[in-house]
């Protein structure tokens, strides 16, 4: 187990920079979720901490020990990859004991490691089969079973759940987070998921164009984002953005209201309902006021049809203020 | 979605396909029959599909009149080299073109791609000068290295394995780098491993090429104890310079024999390997 230190990090590819200088801080043991959008970054700091991407500036620190110029394997890091880099012609064994083979591990200890990661994993009956012959969810845990043999300081992992179905990623998002509470080893994740960020993570770094926008635990980034884009990017369905006349504030607010922070009372914005989405046990409803959409979340059944006007009241204590011109909270 | 053809339009396609195989198979089929038929029935008309009387005794007169096994030893000597030899710098070459970034190594592929445009006819002379001035003149050194080293089954197979290499993920690669291994080992103990389709591509292609090479042994080779199967074949004529039809086509059936032999066993992995490597036929 080993603390991360990222410091001031660029990454350039010729005259773009695509990484502008971030830094961030993870603790020994901490599960951490770097999450963003496309192309905002996260993989590429993910793989500069594996050390499969140079470093333009900055330093990396795995364990107190600074690893720019090291190779990978020195790193003493595992990592699971998006498309899970299974290697085709290998056993699930040969692919498990592979790195402790050429680390010149003896052969009863690669035996006893991979049947004590293939235990936790549910893997026995499977070692002697090829990758090509296992389903989605098998390969995604035979890639842990690879990482987890090695007993590393720090494992990274890369979207490792985007090539599964939503229901086998639940489960396999309940799996990585166990593993993380039995190993208790430090975890790096990317996703471009908020929910899955928000479920797994100890601690979320927000990503936007090569910058980070926000760090802290899931419940600090819900309830005080610290701009426009985390605001949004948090939280599903996503915050509602309310230029500040319409709530009675000045005209460079914007004033940000969750959807489940409505409540039907008079006084409200008056909407026209557009769109009416029974959940069973919550209703979700679209209205139009004024040009604006808004989506408002009930927990409960909420009678309405389109065409209907409702009147939609922010829930006192439960708005958010940001400054229009640079997005950042007031 | 593929639908399924009726029994009937299924025969008739069948039935097309083995006219459309006439072409190829009758040749094929004349030779081997030919090969045993004496010299008076080879033109006789109408032509007999099977031969009512079988003579061998062409068979023995290819070893009788040339030394004709140490013929058969070069060519399966030298194509097994250069076969060798070929998939070991093609995929080596290949691999380097597809995963090391070194400043022009898009135009050294370039260059080397080249080599195919060039005829022989264009190289062979120089080549033949550079041979004589090294004294590899009647001796197997220019069928070895030639090929191997900067000939077309060279050229094409590097770029078959680059096609191959580049297709390859490349998460593979940095997962071995995660778990250790080096940019050798990489290359010999994941990349190469599954290039098997694409380097079985290259072998038999590089096999055929070397077994049928016929314009540079009539260059560099003058002894008939040095010739290989496709200049020998021409040798089995009669005082007027005439071919001895029967003993020529039974030395082209052995000569075809081992050919056919590895494409039907390696057919599939032949047409799979191009297919890997987009250059379906």
């Amino acid at each position: 187990m080993a603390a991360v230190a990222i410091r001031n990090v660029v990454k350039r590819y010729g005259a773009n920079t695509v990484i502008h200088g971030v830094s961030a801080e993870i603790a020994d043991g901490e599960f951490v979720v770097l999450v963003g959008p496309s192309g905002c970054g996260k993989s590429t700091l993910l793989r500069m901490i594996a050390g499969l991407e140079p470093i333009t500036e900055g330093e990396i620190e795995i364990g107190g020990r600074v690893v720019n110029e090291l190779e990978p394997k020195d790193r003493d890091i595992a990592m699971v990859f998006q498309n899970y880099a299974l290697y085709p012609h290998m056993t699930v064994e040969k692919n498990m004991g592979f790195s402790l083979e050429h680390r010149g591990a003896s052969k009863a200890e690669i035996a006893g490691r991979v049947h004590w990661a293939a235990d936790i994993l549910g893997l026995g009956a499977l070692l002697q089969r090829r990758p090509g012959q296992l389903s989605g969810g098998q390969r995604q845990r035979v890639a842990m079973g690879r990482a987890i043999v090695r007993n590393p300081q720090v494992f990274l992992f890369d979207e490792p759940l985007s090539n599964l179905d939503a229901k086998l990623r639940v489960v396999m998002r309940g799996e990585i987070k166990g593993l993380h509470q039995r190993l208790g080893t430090t975890m790096v994740y990317v996703t471009h998921d908020q929910i899955e960020a928000m479920t797994m993570a100890d601690k979320i770094v927000v990503m936007n164009a090569g910058r980070i926008e926000q760090i802290g635990t899931a419940t600090e980034l819900y309830d005080r984002p610290a701009n426009l884009f985390v605001a949004g990017f948090i939280g599903s369905p996503a915050m509602n953005f309310i230029p500040g006349p319409a709530m009675g504030q000045g005209a460079g607010i914007t004033v940000g209201v969750r959807p489940e922070h409505f409540e039907i009372a008079d006084g409200g914005l008056a909407g026209r309902v557009r769109l009416v989405e029974p959940l069973g046990s919550d209703t979700q409803i679209t209205c139009d006021v004024d040009g604006i959409e808004i989506v408002a979340m009930f927990h409960r059944r909420v009678a309405a049809t389109p065409g209907d006007t409702l009147s939609l009241r922010p829930l006192a204590g439960e708005t958010h203020r940001f400054e229009a011109s640079t997005g950042v909270r007031l | 979605m593929r639908t399924e053809l009726s029994p009937r339009l299924k025969l008739a396609l069948y039935g097309l396909l083995c006219v459309l195989a006439i072409p190829f198979v009758f040749p094929t089929w004349w030779m081997v029959t030919s090969s045993v038929k004496p010299i008076s029935q080879i033109f006789a008309f109408p032509p007999e599909l099977i031969p009512h009387t079988f003579d061998w005794s062409s068979y023995a007169d290819v070893f009788r009149l040339q030394p004709f096994a140490q013929q058969y030893w070069n060519s399966c000597y030298i194509a097994a080299i250069v076969t060798v030899g070929t998939m070991a710098v093609s995929s080596l070459a290949g691999y380097a073109f597809a995963r090391i970034r070194f400043p022009g190594s898009n135009l050294l592929f370039l260059v080397v791609l080249l080599g195919l445009l060039m005829p022989t006819e264009v190289t062979i002379v120089p080549l033949f000068q550079m041979s004589l001035k090294a004294g590899m003149v009647n001796t197997h050194w220019p069928l070895i290295l030639v090929p191997m080293l900067g000939g077309m089954p060279s050229v094409f197979s590097t770029f078959v394995m680059r096609q191959f290499f580049i297709a390859l993920p490349v998460e593979l690669e940095e997962a071995a780098r995660v778990d250790g291994l080096g940019r050798f080992k990489i290359f010999w103990t994941i990349a190469l491993p599954l290039a098997r389709p694409a380097l079985a591509a290259v072998a038999i292609f590089t096999f055929l090429q070397s077994w049928n090479l016929y314009l540079e042994p009539i260059v560099y080779l003058t002894s008939p104890e040095k010739y290989t199967l496709p200049q020998a074949l021409t040798q089995y004529v009669d005082v007027y310079q005439g071919p001895m039809w029967n003993i020529q086509l039974a030395a082209a059936t052995l000569t075809a024999l081992p050919v056919l032999v590895v494409f039907i066993f390696a057919q599939r992995q032949f047409i799979e390997g191009l297919a890997h490597t987009g250059l379906k036929g």
